[in-house]
């Protein structure tokens, strides 16, 4: 089979899994809606594997696939195929979506067990992993739009998947309209580049883009901001981030599938594959590169101060995202796409292990409220500090290659980029030790009475209250409290976050630097136009820069075991003698609030504006005659001739008519 | 084929259904709208995609001294809009059939004579014809609407049809100076639209003639600030009557700019361009913001059509290719999505009390999920969601816009935006959160809802998959249309768009 044939049957499975599920929604017995949706992925991962055996058996310059359906829109030199791209970077990430997708279902069969939505929900699951696939195998930027939008609307109904929730459907609407504003940023970016090089199609756009644009011409960094702006919306990027920690409102599995390992990626993803634009527009890369370094400090702020449990590793998320920005919008791919999978193997991790504990805890967020879960919860324990110890960025593991690699890369660029290295580094630090402020609020500490029944055997119920609104839960749809599934007891779970483990551990091995480059060779073909993929970054450097990082990650993790364990009431001093300092970080540095006065309340009262002035007082008064208006005019017409209004209609048309002859005749004679 | 059969059979189905006993009126008028569906599946399928003429034309000579001709015709313009129109007939009525009416027998009629009335508009290719169906189309919606009506029907019908009909003598006026004035010396009068495109008049006279039919066709669209009528008549009106007046009647008006006004009056469409893009712009931001403060659901989808079809009149009057496709396109998405809005609708209020004020409205896809499901594949088609029909047909008028005037198409970005708004808080509203106080939700009904609903869903789906369908049809005689006007607009370039001296889709 040829590799697009390899890249059909990726998009086919998951989508029969979407149509397949709902049709029985009735009838399916027990788990059996959750085993389906998880085979699809698999068989999906084993397509995904047959088309990297199959372009792996290429000459590395033909490994390059197009291949269309049929004609979606073509009119009027707007030219758009059903058409995917299979090359390497597709096939990396459809590597990576399928094979974390299927981890994440088999995780939710039994997370979700019991869930009155269950067949609803393998759907959703189902139809964002097809959504997310032809995004990445979109082979012109049309289809990519429909993945992209497609995601954002899988990931509203996720998030709002307990829809009796007030929270949650806010927090629905919040992530669809934000990514909404993304995809006309997309929409208008296409519309730029096809002004300019009349393709819509990858390879159309960028050998156009050659020909039409010079270095950093205007339109062109016009065209890339654009893209960016789709992309922060989607990855969550300041200024358009604010989406995402609300839709930690989803269930748990949504957030480790969703908003951590796939779709939040789909930034990335985007830079990555128009980087040829963006290195003809260094001006375009430098502004994003500068917003995601701003990104990654701020967001690791944010979680050194919040206290919801899946908040933090949400902010954890945005933060790391940054990283990976910062890698490919600086044209460092292969580190960027290296933390994007290493990402996506801990962090699906950690929210599981989050899942699992906020389950013992019967629904509760606050790690306030947490400690002492060690010894109740020995494997999520372990598994969830092998997550932490990824993110913190300790040596061996994968988030160590990955992130400290992009920092060292940012030396080897030089300039003004060593600056934005430098905040790389103290955002380690500080992720060192939000991660393991969670390890130690979490699992350590006096046991909590949660901790201490479950170790006595027993699982707590929690109060049937939102605690974000106060409002009593609805039993009916459903809420995150009743579900209670922790990993000691679910087999699936303890199998899906062991494989997580491991490749958290050991998924670094793609990409040793001066060992093992086999990531960096898998790509280069995608990016062999690129005038950075040549310049290897020499292995010393790039040893010191891990070094660096390496240094960094172990600081931050002796500060939090030092704030934590060894002087507990430190922080809380901390946080009295800079009250302000932390309530701007508790906050989220007040962007929600900006946001509100700046774009809600304006249009709100625009709106109301509009109903109370101009409806009454123009539309229906003023032009029609003043403030008599066709209101008066209407009724007093209507009560003239209760007779029957059609009468006079017929009259006036009659009249009409006969004018019209009359006037005829006269002109005819 | 031959145009008169389709166009008479929903008459001739509904005086039939004059003469059965009650009960058997609604199959009969079902029929008629089968039938005409069939007819348009047919003149699809034999619908030659690479003439840009008419097609299956009928010329009779109605009224000599006057000059007016029986002239009916079809090309790729009004080819879907036909299909459009009897599709959504069946909807309607299959709508109405499973449900009871007073006086079933005169309900029957007048829903076939406003079938006939609104394809005579749409296959008319002169003039005066085209006027005799637009005016009669308003009489069977006045009594649809007088005497099946809810609420304060006489005061919503009496405004709608003074509004109505002032634009309608407007146009009226309008067409008759039309003819007149094209009239070469000594020649004979024609009302024929092939006569008036080769007889232009002044330009002059253009410009004040095209603001009446303007004005006739912003009213019937309807668009801001011309839409005083649509509260209280969308309040009104019943549903199946609702789908038609809002998914097809809107239309006529738009439809008549690119077959009649554009054509015939290139350089006053040139230029009052700006006029019309900005009442564009002006109706999508006006609609969308209204849209979404209100609380009846009617409303909210009445405004939301205002934005709509303000996006059709940005598409018509960017005077491009690309966007005079998506115009085209968006037509027949908004017919759909609309009619599956209304039915849906329909649906929640009979399992609400007839309520449907969002306020107490809420939670329903507990009970009835495969409403959920349906309503949610309406709701992101309508919104335009990627993916779906109606993005094809946004994103075309979008790029035709940037294309020709970028501000405008800028502006008009923040529609799409505000879309997302209102229709998901629409959704959510009625589907999500806690159920209202009102609500008594069981799912769709085999029998009464899903007939109705569930081709709607099927066309949209099938539209969204391969948009190329239509476009490949339409586009042999979208371009003509506009290419005159377009030259017209880039060879007397305001001061803000030098760029577009060079003509855009000059090429036939």
């Amino acid at each position: 089979m040829s590799a697009t044939t390899w890249g059909w049957l990726v998009l086919a499975f998951p989508l029969a899994g979407t149509i397949l599920l709902p049709l029985g929604f009735k009838f399916w017995p027990g788990r059996l809606p959750g085993w389906i949706g998880s085979l699809t992925i698999l068989l999906s991962f084993g397509a995904s594997l047959g088309a990297l055996f199959n372009i792996m058996g290429e000459h590395p310059e033909q490994r390059s696939h197009y291949d269309t359906l049929w004609t979606y829109a073509s009119t009027a030199k707007f030219n758009a195929g059903l058409t995917i791209l299979v090359d390497p970077l597709s096939v990396f990430m459809c590597l990576v979506v399928t094979g974390v997708s299927f981890l994440i279902h088999v995780y939710s069969i039994s997370y979700m067990g019991g869930d009155r939505g269950y067949t609803r929900f393998f759907t959703y699951l189902n139809y964002f992993v097809f959504s997310m696939l032809l995004l990445v195998l979109g082979g012109n930027i049309v289809i990519l739009i429909i993945g992209w939008a497609f995601v954002g609307a899988a990931s509203y109904l996720l998030i709002s998947f307990w829809y009796r929730r007030r929270t949650a459907t806010a927090a629905g609407m919040k992530a669809f309209v934000i990514n909404v504003i993304g995809d006309v940023g997309l929409v208008i970016a296409a519309f730029l580049l096809w002004n300019k090089t009349g393709a819509l199609d990858w390879a159309g756009i960028f050998s156009g883009a050659k020909d039409a644009f010079s270095s950093n011409d205007g339109t062109l960094i016009a065209a890339c901001l654009f893209l960016t702006m789709g992309a922060f919306a989607k990855s969550a990027q300041v200024p358009l981030h604010t989406w995402l920690p609300d839709a930690m409102e989803g269930p748990t599995p949504v957030s480790a599938l969703i908003h951590a390992a796939t779709m939040v990626t789909a930034g990335v993803y985007l830079v990555a594959r128009t980087h040829p634009l963006y290195e003809l527009a260094p001006t375009a890369a430098d502004i994003t590169a500068a917003l995601a370094t701003f990104t990654l400090l701020y967001a690791a702020t944010c979680a050194l101060a919040i206290t919801d449990f899946k908040r933090i590793i949400a902010y954890s998320t945005i933060s790391q995202i940054g990283y990976m920005m910062l890698g490919v919008a600086t044209f460092g791919y292969q580190f960027g796409l290296f933390l994007l999978m290493a990402h996506a193997f801990f962090k699906a991790l950690l929210f599981m292990g989050a899942g699992s504990v906020i389950s013992a805890m019967g629904g509760e967020q606050n790690i306030d409220r947490m400690g002492g879960f060690r010894r109740a919860m020995p494997f999520t324990y372990i598994t969830f500090t092998i997550g932490a110890l990824a993110l913190a960025g300790l040596p061996i593991f994968a988030g160590w290659l990955a992130k400290d690699g992009i920092l060292g890369w940012t030396f080897h660029r030089g300039g003004w980029y060593i600056a934005l290295g430098l905040v790389g580094y103290l955002t380690a630090l500080l992720t060192a030790f939000y991660s393991f402020r969670m390890v130690f609020r979490v699992f350590f500490g006096e046991p909590v009475r949660e901790a201490q029944l479950l170790e006595g055997g027993e699982l707590v119920h929690g109060e049937h209250r939102n605690p974000l609104s106060g409002e009593e839960e609805d039993t009916d749809v459903g809420f995150p409290g009743p579900e209670h599934h922790i990993a000691e007891r679910e087999a699936t779970m303890k199998v899906a976050m062991s494989l997580l483990a491991v490749l958290s551990l050991a998924g670094g091995i793609v990409l040793i630097p001066g060992v093992t480059e086999w990531l960096q060779a898998f790509l280069e073909p995608t990016f062999s136009d690129s005038g950075f993929v040549g310049s290897h970054v020499p292995t010393g450097s790039e040893w010191l820069g891990l070094g660096v990082g390496a240094v960094a990650a172990a600081a931050g993790i002796a500060a939090a075991w030092f704030a934590y364990r060894a002087r507990p009431g430190m922080t809380l001093e901390l946080r009295d003698r800079f009250g302000r300092v932390h309530a701007f970080f508790f906050n989220r540095w007040y962007f929600d609030e900006l946001f509100d006065v700046i774009f809600v309340r304006p249009t709100l009262a625009v709106a109301r504006f509009f109903q109370r002035v101009i409806e009454p007082g123009v539309v229906q008064g003023v032009l029609v005659g003043g403030a008599t208006g066709v209101v008066r005019l209407s009724t007093n017409f209507a009560r003239s001739i209760q007779s029957g209004y059609l009468r006079a209609y017929a009259g006036l048309l009659v009249t009409g008519l006969f004018g019209l002859v009359l006037y005829f005749l006269i002109q005819s004679s | 084929m031959h145009l008169t059969i389709p166009l008479f059979i929903p008459l001739a189905a509904g005086i039939v259904g004059l003469l059965l006993p009650r009960g058997l009126a609604r199959w009969a008028s079902l029929a008629g709208t089968l039938a005409v569906l069939g007819y348009s599946v047919a003149m699809i399928v034999d619908f030659d995609s690479a003439t840009r003429g008419l097609q299956w034309v009928t010329n009779e000579t109605w009224i000599d001294t006057l000059g007016i001709h029986y002239k009916l015709g079809v090309d790729g313009l009004n080819l879907f809009l036909i299909l459009a129109t009897a599709f959504l007939w069946v909807i309607a009525t299959l709508y109405a059939a499973v449900r009871e009416w007073d006086r079933p027998r005169l309900f029957y009629f007048n829903l076939g004579l406003a079938e006939t009335a609104v394809l005579g508009a749409f296959l008319a290719q002169d003039l005066a014809l085209f006027v005799v169906f637009f005016d009669l189309m308003l009489v069977p919606f006045y009594f649809l609407i007088g005497a099946w009506g809810r609420g304060n029907r006489v005061y919503a019908t009496t405004k709608f049809v003074i509004y109505t009909l002032s634009g309608s003598l407007l146009m009226l006026a309008g067409a008759v100076a039309l003819g007149v004035l094209s009239t070469p010396e000594g020649g004979q009068i024609s009302f024929q639209l092939s006569d008036l495109t080769v007889h232009p008049v002044g330009h002059g006279t253009q410009v004040w003639i095209f603001l009446l039919f303007a004005a006739a066709f912003l009213i019937k669209a309807p668009a801001f600030p011309l839409h005083g009528w649509v509260p209280e008549t969308y309040r009104a009106t019943p549903i199946p009557v609702l789908i038609l007046l809002s998914g097809i009647l809107s239309k006529v008006g738009m439809y008549a700019f690119l077959r009649i006004v554009i054509p015939i009056m290139p350089g006053a469409s040139a230029t009052l361009q700006e006029l019309m893009l900005v009442i564009a712009v002006v109706s999508i931001l006006y609609g969308s913001v209204l849209a979404f403060s209100q609380d009846d659901a009617r409303l909210v989808v009445a405004y939301s059509s205002i934005a709509q079809l303000g996006f059709i009149l940005l598409g018509i009057f960017a005077l491009d290719p690309k966007s005079a496709q998506g115009s085209v396109i968006q037509m027949l998405n908004h017919a759909v999505v609309v009619a599956g809005l209304f039915v849906i609708i329909g649906v929640i209020a009979a399992r609400a009390r007839e309520s449907e004020s969002l306020e107490r409205l809420g939670g329903m896809a507990l009970r009835a999920p495969v409403l959920a499901g349906l309503f949610l594949i309406v709701a992101l088609a309508t919104l335009a969601m990627p993916g779906s029909p109606n993005f094809v047909g946004e994103i075309l008028i979008l790029f035709g816009t940037f294309d020709e005037k970028f501000v405008y198409g800028l502006v008009a970005s923040v529609g799409v935006v505000l879309a997302a708004v209102y229709m998901i808080r629409l959704y959510q509203r009625t589907m999500h959160n806690r159920a209202g106080p009102d609500v008594a939700s069981s799912d769709l009904s085999y029998r009464l809802d899903l007939p109705a609903l569930a081709p709607v869903a099927l066309v949209l789906i099938a539209l969204g998959l391969y948009p190329q369908f239509v476009l490949h049809r339409t586009e042999a005689s979208t371009t003509p249309k506009i290419v005159r006007a377009a030259i017209k607009a880039g060879s007397d370039p305001g001061p803000q768009h030098a760029e577009a001296t060079t003509v855009k889709g000059a090429t036939p």
